[in-house]
C-alpha cells in the first residue's frame, strides 16, 4: 500500500462523512437546499467520470455531455412512461401512434438502470475503439469527441417524436425504489445521491492505485513505450472510456431525479466545457479532487449569481482564466505542492537536528 | 418528521440560522407573505442566447412592480422584485424556480420565453402548487392549474390571419420554422386551417435552433415559388432569415413572409428597410393607438432609452404584473396563497395597453389578435383588427379535448 | 438542374464565410498550438465594432475593415500579453483558458453594450443579384468570396514572402534555435496572436449584413472554425481553404438532398472520418507538435 493511496484513502473518508453528515447539518436539513446540493454531487460525479480518462489516462473527452445525457434520458424514458397511461403526451403531439420499440423495455425500471450505465458505455466504447484502434491521441481525441457530440445532440433534438425535441422529457413520475418513492427534496434522497458519490469515488480511488492505473498512466505519459513493453494501449484506453461513460451515465440518471426533468442541454457543447472546467479546477489527476472541482465551482456559481445577478458570469470567467494560468494543477496541485513543501521544511529541520544534538 | 425537526433545530443552533423552517417540506398550512412586503420572483434571461429577447420582458415586468410600488403597493404593501438570471439554460432556470419558489417563498413568479424554459419550471411549479406567469405566445396543448399563460395561442393568432393570407395571397404556404414543438404545433394547427379554407402547404421545412444561413432555404423558396412563406423562425435565425431573404431581392408584395413570432424586437436587429412589406400577427404592436398603450410606451422609452421598442411579449409581461396586483386587490392580505390569487385572477379584465383583457377559466388570457404590416422605420401598419376579443382555445387542433377550469377535458 | 446550380453558389458563400474565421484560427494553431476557443468572440468583437463605427460615426462596414482590423487585432495582442504567453507550454490547458476569456469578451459587452440584437446596415453598393441565366448570386455575397480568397492570398504572402513569415516559420519550426539566431520568438508570437485575431474581426464585420449580431453570436461559429482547421491540417492555409470549400459544399448539397438538420449531422460524421483516417488533415505541414 502506497503511501499516496493511504492519503487518497482518508482523504475519501473525510470526504464521505462531510457529505454525508457535515453538509446536511451546516443546510438544516432543509429540503431545498439538500436538493440544490445533490445537484451539485450528481455533477460531481461526471466530473470524477472526466478525471479517469483526461487526468488518469490523458484522454481529452470533450463529448462527455452525450453520455451523461444518455444515462439522464433513459430515467427520464421511465419515468416519463409511469407518469403517462399509454403514450407519452409528446408522441400524440408528434403524430406517433404506438410506442415506439426503443420506449418499450423502459417500463422495467431494473433495465432501466441497467441501461443508464450500459447503453453510455457501450457507445462510449464503440467511439473509443474506432478512435484508439487508429491510435488518435491527443487534441484529436478532443475534437473527434466535441464533433460526435454536436452530432448527437442534434440527432437526439431532430428526432423530436421519440425524445420529446428541444423541450426534452417533463412531466415525469417520482421514481419509487423497493416501494419506497424517491421525493428529491427528502433527506433519503439526498443520502442516495451522496452514497452513490462515494461509491463512485471508492472506485475510482481504488482504480487509479491499481495496476490498471499505473498502466493507464504510463500510457498517458508515453504511449508508444507501453507499447512496446507489450501492452495493448488500445484495449486499456477503451476500457477506461467506457467506464469514464458508464459513471457518467450513473450522474445523468441522478440529475434526472434532481431536476425532474431532462433536457438536451445536458448534452450541449457549452455542458461538456463546464465539466472540463470542474476537473480543472478540483484537479485532474485525483478523482476526490475533480468531484470536489465540481462541488466548488457549482456552489460559487450558486452564491455569485445571487449575490451579482448582472456580472456573475463575467466573475467566474475571470475566475476560470486566473485558476488555469495560476493553479494549472487545480486545487488538488496546490495542496499536493504545499504538502511536499511543508514536507521538505520538516525534513531539513530535522536533519538539522540531527545534526546538531551530539554538538550538545 | 420528529426526528428531522429535531436535528433541524440542532443544526440550526449551529449555523447562523440563515435557512429556515423544516415545514417546507410539508406544503400543509403555510402562509405565504407574511412580511410586510409581497416578495415575487422574475426569472428572465439576462445572459446566453434567449437573453435578447427576455431581458426586454424583464424590463417590462421590473418597471410594472415599480410603477405598482409608487402608487402605493397593494394594500399598504410593497412588492419586492427577487431577480434571478438562468443564463438561457433549462437547468438554471429549474434551479432558479427552485430558490423562488422555495426558499424565497415568492407568491408567484414571471419568467421565461421558451417553451423549453416553462417546461423546465413546471415541475417545481405544480409539486409546490405555486404561480408562474408566463407572458410568451406558445404552441398550446398545455393545461396547468399552476400556470398563468399571457400570451396567445395558436387559434388567437391563426384564425383571422390565414384565410386573410389565402385571399390576399394565395393558396399554396412554405411552412419555414425552427425545430422544436412550437413551431410544429403551429404548422399542426395552420394545416387544419389550410385544409378547412383550401389551401395547401408546398414545404414544410425546419431548422436547427440558432441555425443563421438561410441560403439553402432560399433557394428552395425560389424554386417552389410559393404564395406566401409562413414563419416561425425565432430570435437571431428570424433576424438572419429576413437579412438574407432581403439581400436575396425576394419581393415581399409576391411572397411576403407572415410570421408569429417577429415582433419589434426582432425588426429592430433586422432593420425596417428588410422588415418592410412583410407581415405578422399578434394580439399587440407597438404603434396601437390607445391611452393605455401611449402610457406605457412612453413609461418604456423614458424609462430604458428612446430608442428601444416595446412588442406583444414585453407587454404581456407588463400587463401579467397589473393582474397580478388586481387579483391581491381582491384578496383578504391575510390569505394570499398562489391558489388564491389563482382562483382570484380567473374572469378579471383589465384595461392592458392591447384593449381589455381577460383571464379565461383555463387560465389563458382572451386577447385582441391584429394584423399588422412592417414599415421601413421598424413599426407596423396595423391592417387588421379582430372586432371582438379572441377566446384562447389551447386545443383548437385537437378535437375533442379543451382545457377547463378544472383542467384537461377530454371528451 | 437550377437549384444544384444555386446550391453549389450557396456552399461557395457558406465556404468563404467559414474560411474567413477558420483563417485566423489556423494561423494561431498553426503557429502556437493554442486552440483560441475565444476566436467567436473576436468575430464577435469584430461584428460589435463594426455596428458602433456604423452607429457614432457613421462609417460603413467597408472603410470600416482596417479599423475593424486594427481594434480587435488590439485586444488580440492584450489576450496573448497577459494570458496566453504564459500557456505555450500547456497545450491543452490553453482550451479552458480562452473559453473563460471567451466568456469575458461576451458577458463585457453584454454588460457594456446590452443583451439586444443590433442592426448593421449593408453597403448599398453591394445589394442587389447578379444573374448569370438560371444562376442568381447575391453581389454581397459575391463579395464575400471574392474578399475571403484576397484574404487568403495575403496572409499567404506574407507567411511567405516576407521577413516577419520567415521569422514565423523559424520560429514554428524550432523555436530555441531561432532565438539563438535572435528573432525574439514572444514578439513573433504576440503579432501572429494579433493578426489572427484582426482576421476574426474582419470575419465579423463581413458577416453582420446577414446575421445577427448578439453578444453570443461567436459561441456556434467556433466550433466549425475549429473542424475546418483541423479537415484541413494543421496551420495549412491551403488546406483550410480546401476544407472549408468542402465543409460548404457538402453541407449545401445534403441540405437539398435531405434538410438541413440531417446535412450537418452527415457532414460532421464526415469529418469524424476524415479526421480518423487522415488525423493529420488533407494537407498535412510540418508544425511542431
Amino acid at each position: 500500500m502506497s503511501s499516496k493511496f493511504q492519503y487518497d484513502l482518508v482523504a475519501l473518508v473525510i470526504f464521505a462523512l462531510v457529505v454525508a453528515f457535515g453538509v446536511p447539518a451546516v443546510m438544516n436539513y432543509d429540503g431545498f437546499e439538500l436538493n440544490t446540493f445533490a445537484r451539485y454531487l450528481a455533477l460531481a460525479i461526471v466530473s470524477m467520470a472526466l478525471s479517469l480518462s483526461w487526468g488518469t489516462a490523458g484522454l481529452l473527452n470533450l463529448g462527455q455531455a452525450a453520455t451523461f445525457g444518455m444515462g439522464s434520458y433513459a430515467m427520464a424514458m421511465h419515468l416519463k412512461l409511469r407518469a403517462s397511461d399509454g403514450l407519452p403526451d409528446f408522441m400524440g403531439w408528434n403524430n406517433v401512434e404506438t410506442l415506439p420499440w426503443l420506449w418499450v423495455p423502459f417500463e422495467s425500471l431494473t433495465f432501466t438502470l441497467l441501461a443508464g450505465l450500459l447503453v453510455p458505455a457501450f457507445i462510449g466504447g464503440l467511439i473509443a475503439i474506432f478512435m484508439f484502434r487508429a491510435r488518435i491521441a491527443g487534441v484529436f481525441v478532443a475534437i473527434i469527441t466535441l464533433a460526435f457530440l454536436v452530432a448527437f445532440q442534434l440527432l437526439f433534438i431532430n428526432q423530436q417524436g421519440l425524445t420529446g425535441g428541444q423541450n426534452g422529457l417533463t412531466g415525469l413520475a417520482q421514481m419509487s425504489l423497493f416501494g419506497w418513492t424517491v421525493d428529491p427534496y427528502s433527506m433519503g434522497f439526498y443520502n442516495l445521491v451522496a452514497g452513490c458519490l462515494v461509491v463512485a469515488l471508492a472506485f475510482g480511488v481504488y482504480l487509479t492505485h491499481s495496476k490498471f492505473g499505473l498502466i493507464l498512466r504510463a500510457i498517458r505519459e508515453d504511449a508508444d513505450r507501453a507499447r512496446f513493453f507489450g501492452y495493448n494501449v488500445a484495449s486499456y484506453q477503451t476500457l477506461v472510456f467506457c467506464i469514464s461513460a458508464a459513471l457518467a451515465g450513473w450522474a445523468g440518471m441522478l440529475y434526472t431525479l434532481v431536476l425532474e426533468f431532462a433536457s438536451p442541454t445536458y448534452m450541449s457543447v457549452s455542458f461538456s466545457l463546464a465539466i472540463v472546467i470542474w476537473c480543472a479546477v478540483g484537479g485532474r489527476e485525483s478523482v476526490i479532487a475533480a468531484a470536489f472541482g465540481a462541488i466548488v465551482v457549482n456552489m460559487l456559481e450558486g452564491r455569485l449569481s445571487d449575490v451579482f445577478v448582472e456580472g456573475w458570469h463575467l466573475i467566474l470567467g475571470v475566475i476560470f482564466v486566473l485558476v488555469v494560468m495560476f493553479m494549472p494543477r487545480g486545487i488538488y496541485g496546490l495542496l499536493s505542492d504545499s504538502v511536499r513543501k511543508i514536507r521538505r521544511i520538516r525534513r531539513t529541520r530535522d536533519q538539522r537536528g540531527v545534526e546538531t544534538f551530539p554538538n550538545t | 418528521m420528529k426526528r428531522r425537526d429535531f436535528l433541524g433545530s440542532l443544526g440550526a443552533v449551529g449555523t447562523a440560522g440563515m435557512l429556515s423552517t423544516p415545514a417546507l417540506l410539508s406544503s400543509a398550512g403555510r402562509a405565504f407573505a407574511q412580511g410586510n412586503d409581497i416578495p415575487v420572483g422574475l426569472l428572465f434571461s439576462l445572459t446566453g442566447a434567449v437573453a435578447v429577447v427576455e431581458s426586454t420582458l424583464h424590463d417590462a415586468a421590473l418597471m410594472a412592480i415599480e410603477e405598482i410600488n409608487a402608487s402605493g403597493g397593494i394594500h399598504g404593501r410593497q412588492l419586492r422584485p427577487i431577480i434571478e438570471d438562468p443564463a438561457s439554460d433549462p437547468a438554471t432556470y429549474a434551479d432558479r424556480a427552485r430558490r423562488l419558489m422555495i426558499r424565497d417563498k415568492c407568491v408567484s413568479v414571471f419568467g421565461s420565453y421558451t417553451s423549453a424554459s416553462r417546461q423546465a419550471v413546471l415541475p417545481v411549479t405544480e409539486q409546490r402548487n405555486n404561480l408562474y406567469w408566463y407572458p410568451t405566445l406558445y404552441e398550446g396543448r398545455e393545461c396547468s392549474r399552476n400556470v398563468m399563460y399571457g400570451g396567445a395561442v395558436p387559434n388567437q393568432q391563426q384564425d383571422d390571419l390565414i384565410p386573410w393570407a389565402i385571399e390576399n395571397f394565395g393558396p399554396r404556404f412554405y411552412m419555414i420554422g425552427n425545430n422544436y414543438v412550437y413551431p410544429k404545433e403551429e404548422n399542426n394547427y395552420c394545416k387544419t386551417l389550410l385544409k378547412q379554407y383550401g389551401g395547401e402547404v408546398v414545404n414544410e421545412e425546419y431548422v436547427p435552433l440558432g441555425h443563421s444561413d438561410f441560403s439553402s432555404v432560399i433557394n428552395r423558396i425560389r424554386s417552389e415559388k410559393p404564395d406566401v412563406i409562413f414563419a416561425t423562425v425565432v430570435g437571431d435565425s428570424d433576424v438572419a432569415f429576413a437579412r438574407q431573404y432581403h439581400a436575396a431581392e425576394l419581393d415581399p408584395s409576391k411572397m411576403p413572409v407572415v410570421s408569429l413570432t417577429r415582433s419589434e424586437v426582432e425588426v429592430k436587429a433586422i432593420g425596417g428597410e428588410a422588415a418592410a412589406g412583410h407581415f405578422s400577427s399578434a394580439p399587440y404592436f407597438m404603434g396601437h393607438a390607445t391611452a393605455e398603450n401611449e402610457k406605457f410606451v412612453e413609461a418604456y422609452k423614458s424609462r430604458y432609452g428612446a430608442d428601444q421598442v416595446t412588442h406583444f411579449v414585453s407587454e404581456a409581461a407588463y400587463f401579467q404584473v397589473y393582474q397580478f396586483k388586481a387579483a391581491l386587490e381582491k384578496l383578504d392580505p391575510a390569505n394570499i396563497t398562489p391558489e388564491t390569487i389563482r382562483d382570484a385572477a380567473v374572469g378579471l379584465t383589465l384595461n392592458a395597453p392591447q384593449g381589455e383583457v381577460l383571464i379565461d377559466e383555463n387560465l389563458h388570457t382572451h386577447l385582441w389578435p391584429k394584423i399588422g404590416q412592417w414599415q421601413t422605420n421598424g413599426q407596423a401598419e396595423v391592417l387588421i383588427e379582430s372586432k371582438e376579443r379572441v377566446a384562447p382555445k389551447p386545443y383548437a387542433a385537437y378535437p375533442g379535448q379543451s382545457c377547463t377550469g378544472q383542467g384537461l377535458v377530454k371528451a | 438542374m437550377d437549384v444544384i446550380a444555386n446550391q453549389l453558389f450557396a456552399g461557395l458563400s457558406m465556404a468563404s464565410i467559414l474560411l474567413m474565421i477558420a483563417l485566423g484560427l489556423a494561423i494561431i494553431y498553426g503557429a502556437m498550438g493554442v486552440i483560441n476557443l475565444a476566436h467567436g468572440e473576436f468575430v464577435m468583437l469584430g461584428a460589435y465594432a463594426t455596428w458602433a463605427l456604423q452607429t457614432y460615426a457613421g462609417i460603413g462596414i467597408l472603410p470600416a475593415l482596417p479599423l475593424v482590423f486594427i481594434s480587435v487585432a488590439a485586444v488580440g495582442w492584450i489576450v496573448e500579453k497577459v494570458v496566453v504567453q504564459n500557456l505555450y507550454h500547456r497545450p491543452l490547458d490553453t482550451i479552458l483558458a480562452t473559453w473563460g476569456i471567451g466568456i469575458i469578451l461576451q458577458q463585457a459587452v453584454r454588460l457594456g453594450v446590452g443583451a439586444e440584437s443590433r442592426f448593421v446596415k449593408g453597403p448599398a453598393l453591394l445589394s442587389g443579384n447578379t444573374e448569370i441565366g438560371p444562376l442568381i448570386m447575391s453581389n454581397y455575397r459575391l463579395f464575400v468570396i471574392v474578399f475571403s480568397m484576397a484574404v487568403l492570398a495575403a496572409t499567404w504572402v506574407l507567411m511567405t514572402r516576407t521577413e516577419f513569415g520567415m521569422k514565423l516559420r523559424a520560429v514554428i519550426q524550432n523555436r530555441a534555435i531561432s532565438e539563438c539566431y535572435g528573432i525574439e520568438a514572444k514578439r513573433v508570437y504576440s503579432i501572429t496572436f494579433a493578426y489572427g485575431a484582426g482576421l476574426a474581426g474582419i470575419a465579423g464585420a463581413l458577416i453582420t449584413p446577414l446575421f445577427s449580431t448578439i453578444p453570443t453570436m461567436g459561441t456556434g461559429l467556433v466550433v466549425d472554425a475549429f473542424l475546418v482547421v483541423i479537415v484541413g491540417g494543421l496551420g495549412s492555409l491551403i488546406g483550410s481553404a480546401a476544407a472549408s470549400v468542402l465543409i460548404g459544399e457538402a453541407t449545401a448539397i445534403f441540405s437539398i438532398v435531405i434538410n438541413d438538420t440531417l446535412g450537418r449531422i452527415a457532414v460532421l460524421a464526415g469529418i469524424i472520418l476524415l479526421i480518423r483516417f487522415r488525423p493529420r488533415g488533407l494537407f498535412p505541414t510540418e508544425t511542431r507538435r
